[in-house]
């Protein structure tokens, strides 16, 4: 039980992770690999800041907004010329332009920081829930991750600009055509999810560690979790995030760390090959 | 066969021969040193490489992110079996091909079959990837593990430092040569339309999934055979030299350096790259952000249409090849147009 539960913590950040990264492909066909990496500047701001004496809630708001800066410094850049483009090109210099960025960042941040990480230890006892001990690490972790997530679903949801978002994502040319303003709506999407990459390197702070090298590994985790969600679906996004953190953390317990990575790379693939719209899609789209 | 048809044949076999002649020349101009030997054996192998994408990816616009993957696959296979059978070379070595020609040939497929997205088959094959060097890291008790192992099985051909690079050599122009007439033939003519419009293509009578497949099977032979040739020559083999981060981007930088889809492109690239992997290797893992940046300049300069001298000097040559954006335009007694197996219209 305390596996699934620790599953669950890990699977609502994955989550965090994943939405961001299904949004943006979902609004313009971007799929950003270099989401890990967003990540790890935000862990790795926050660390330095932390190791020059800030206070600890002033360096998690600076490694959030580092996240986000950079999101929107690559939606404001390199991602233009990118998005000049249409259809199945642009998805596909999106992949190699961010893949250059995360090998980019990478190096720089391997190099220069390699033995900063990010750890955020909570004190206070283990706190009771449902007869399970929980760290209050975890706790914390999966209240900000809750927080996050229902907030972005209310965003969605609810706001004027969060309807305009999911208009962008069911047919960018007819949003255009309404009044959407497609260049705004991408920024602050990127925005978003450069938050939403900075809100998962604190809660993983607060669990374990985030350091320099673990980008591409994150990456390629949210890259799963998407997938099985189906791209461009946030609300499948949210449901494949749990589960595979739970799928996660039982195989890890009872079978290992390399074979773990194997099935969910082996579930990403089977879903790409007998359902590419993902758990909870329609067979066609 | 008529007269310009065999000009237009001779005339675009001259780069091949120049390329052979001036790559022919090298060991002469290192002057025997087996340290730039061998890294002139390893831009080869990254050629052929390069030259394995251009028919999946160039010709026919498959986007496998699994190249490391396919070269491991076949090197590692060859070697276990050499090494732990006993097999001789001259079977291991086939048989690992085989193997990755078989893994090609799956993926396009499956992709052709599932009508997969350039996205979809992107993922797919990337995880390949990453599913591969994860079991190779571990099944430590045959594979060593991420440290790798002692390949003994070699042979004085591939491991003299001479001898390999001419080998090496002999490869990467014979696969220059098959790419050369493939884009010639009625596959080629198949893979361009394609590439324009699969719609329009399968409408014109192309058998689209025939040709896919085709250059699946075909680019996955040559990028397993390099692989393992790569193996025995090294005389090592671990999980690093045929990771995606490894093989796969610099495959890319390669590409895009020397053009897309142009015949020398590879080789052009795969030299650039040798030198500046050279030059920079002092800067250690500070080259991953150089690489990078390579990546993204160079996509996002073909894609503006800056395109380096170098692939200007290239695309002439063969007439071809402007990156991702490429309309392919067609000069009048191109020989693929006329040539015996292309159909009448």
């Amino acid at each position: 039980m305390a596996v699934v539960l620790d599953g669950i913590v890990f699977g609502l950040q994955l989550s965090l992770l994943a939405v961001g990264l299904t949004l943006i492909y979902g609004l313009g066909g971007v799929l950003n690999l270099a989401h890990g990496q967003l990540v790890v500047v935000a862990a790795i701001a926050g660390a330095v800041a932390i190791s020059a004496g800030v206070a600890i809630p002033v360096a998690v708001v600076l490694a959030v907004a580092a996240a986000a800066a950079l999101a929107w410094l690559l939606d404001a850049t390199l991602l233009r010329p990118v998005y000049r483009l249409t259809g199945e090109r642009r998805v596909l210099l999106s992949l190699l332009v961010t893949l250059g960025v995360a090998f980019l960042l990478d190096g720089i941040l391997i190099t220069t920081q390699p033995f900063t990480a990010l750890t955020l230890s909570v004190p206070g006892p283990a706190i009771d829930l449902l007869g399970v001990r929980m760290r209050s690490g975890s706790v914390i972790a999966s209240v900000v991750a809750i927080t996050a997530l229902a907030g972005v679903f209310a965003f969605l949801r609810l706001s004027r600009f969060g309807r305009a978002i999911r208009s962008v994502i069911q047919d960018e040319e007819g949003a255009a055509l309404c009044g959407v303003d497609l260049s705004l709506t991408r920024t602050v999407v990127f925005v978003l999810s450069g938050v939403m990459a900075g809100l998962f390197a604190i809660t993983q702070g607060l669990l374990s560690s985030v350091g320099a090298a673990s980008g591409f590994n994150l990456t390629i985790l949210a890259l799963i979790v998407t997938v099985v969600g189906g791209l461009g679906r946030v609300s499948g996004a949210l449901v494949a995030g749990v589960v595979l953190g739970i799928v996660h953390a039982v195989s890890s317990f009872y079978i290992g760390a390399f074979v773990t990575f194997v099935i969910l790379l082996g579930v990403a693939m089977l879903t790409i090959l007998v359902r590419p719209t993902g758990i909870l899609g329609r067979s066609a789209r | 066969m008529t007269g310009p048809d065999r000009r237009a044949r001779l005339r675009a076999d001259v780069p091949i021969a120049v390329t052979a002649v001036v790559l022919a020349a090298v060991p002469l101009a290192l002057g025997g040193s087996g340290y730039l030997m061998s890294l002139a054996s390893t831009a080869l192998v990254f050629a052929a490489y390069a030259i394995g994408m251009n028919v999946i990816f160039g010709s026919s616009g498959q986007l496998f992110l699994c190249l490391g993957a396919l070269a491991g696959v076949a090197g590692y296979t060859s070697v276990l079996l050499a090494d732990d059978r006993g097999w001789p070379l001259v079977l291991s070595i086939p048989t690992g091909v085989a193997l990755a020609t078989a893994i090609g040939v799956s993926f396009s497929w499956v992709a052709v079959r599932r009508n997969l997205e350039v996205i979809f088959v992107g993922i797919v094959t990337l995880a390949f990837s990453l599913v591969f060097t994860t079991l190779v890291q571990g099944l430590r008790t045959a594979t060593g593990g991420e440290t790798g192992r002692v390949v003994d099985a070699g042979g004085a051909l591939l491991r003299g430092p001479i001898t390999s690079y001419y080998l090496l050599l002999a490869v990467v122009l014979c696969y220059l040569a098959l790419y050369h007439w493939l884009e010639r033939s009625r596959t080629g003519w198949a893979w361009r339309a394609l590439k324009d419009d699969p719609i329009a293509a399968e409408l014109a009578g192309v058998d689209v999934a025939r040709a896919r497949i085709l250059a699946g099977a075909i680019g996955a032979a040559m990028v397993g055979l390099a692989g393992a040739l790569f193996a025995h020559h090294e005389a090592f083999i671990s999980p690093t030299s045929y990771a995606f981060a490894h093989v796969d981007v610099r495959v890319l930088i390669v590409l895009a350096f020397g053009g897309i889809g142009s015949l020398l492109g590879p080789v052009v690239g795969a030299v650039a790259l040798g030198v500046i992997d050279e030059v920079l290797r002092p800067l250690g893992q500070l080259r991953l952000a150089v690489y990078g940046a390579l990546l993204i300049a160079l996509f996002l300069g073909l894609q503006r249409g800056v395109v380096p001298a170098v692939t200007g000097l290239a695309t002439t040559r063969t007439r071809r090849g402007r990156g991702l954006d490429t309309i392919r335009t067609r000069r009048d007694g191109d020989a693929s147009t006329d040539g015996p197996e292309a159909p009448k219209h």
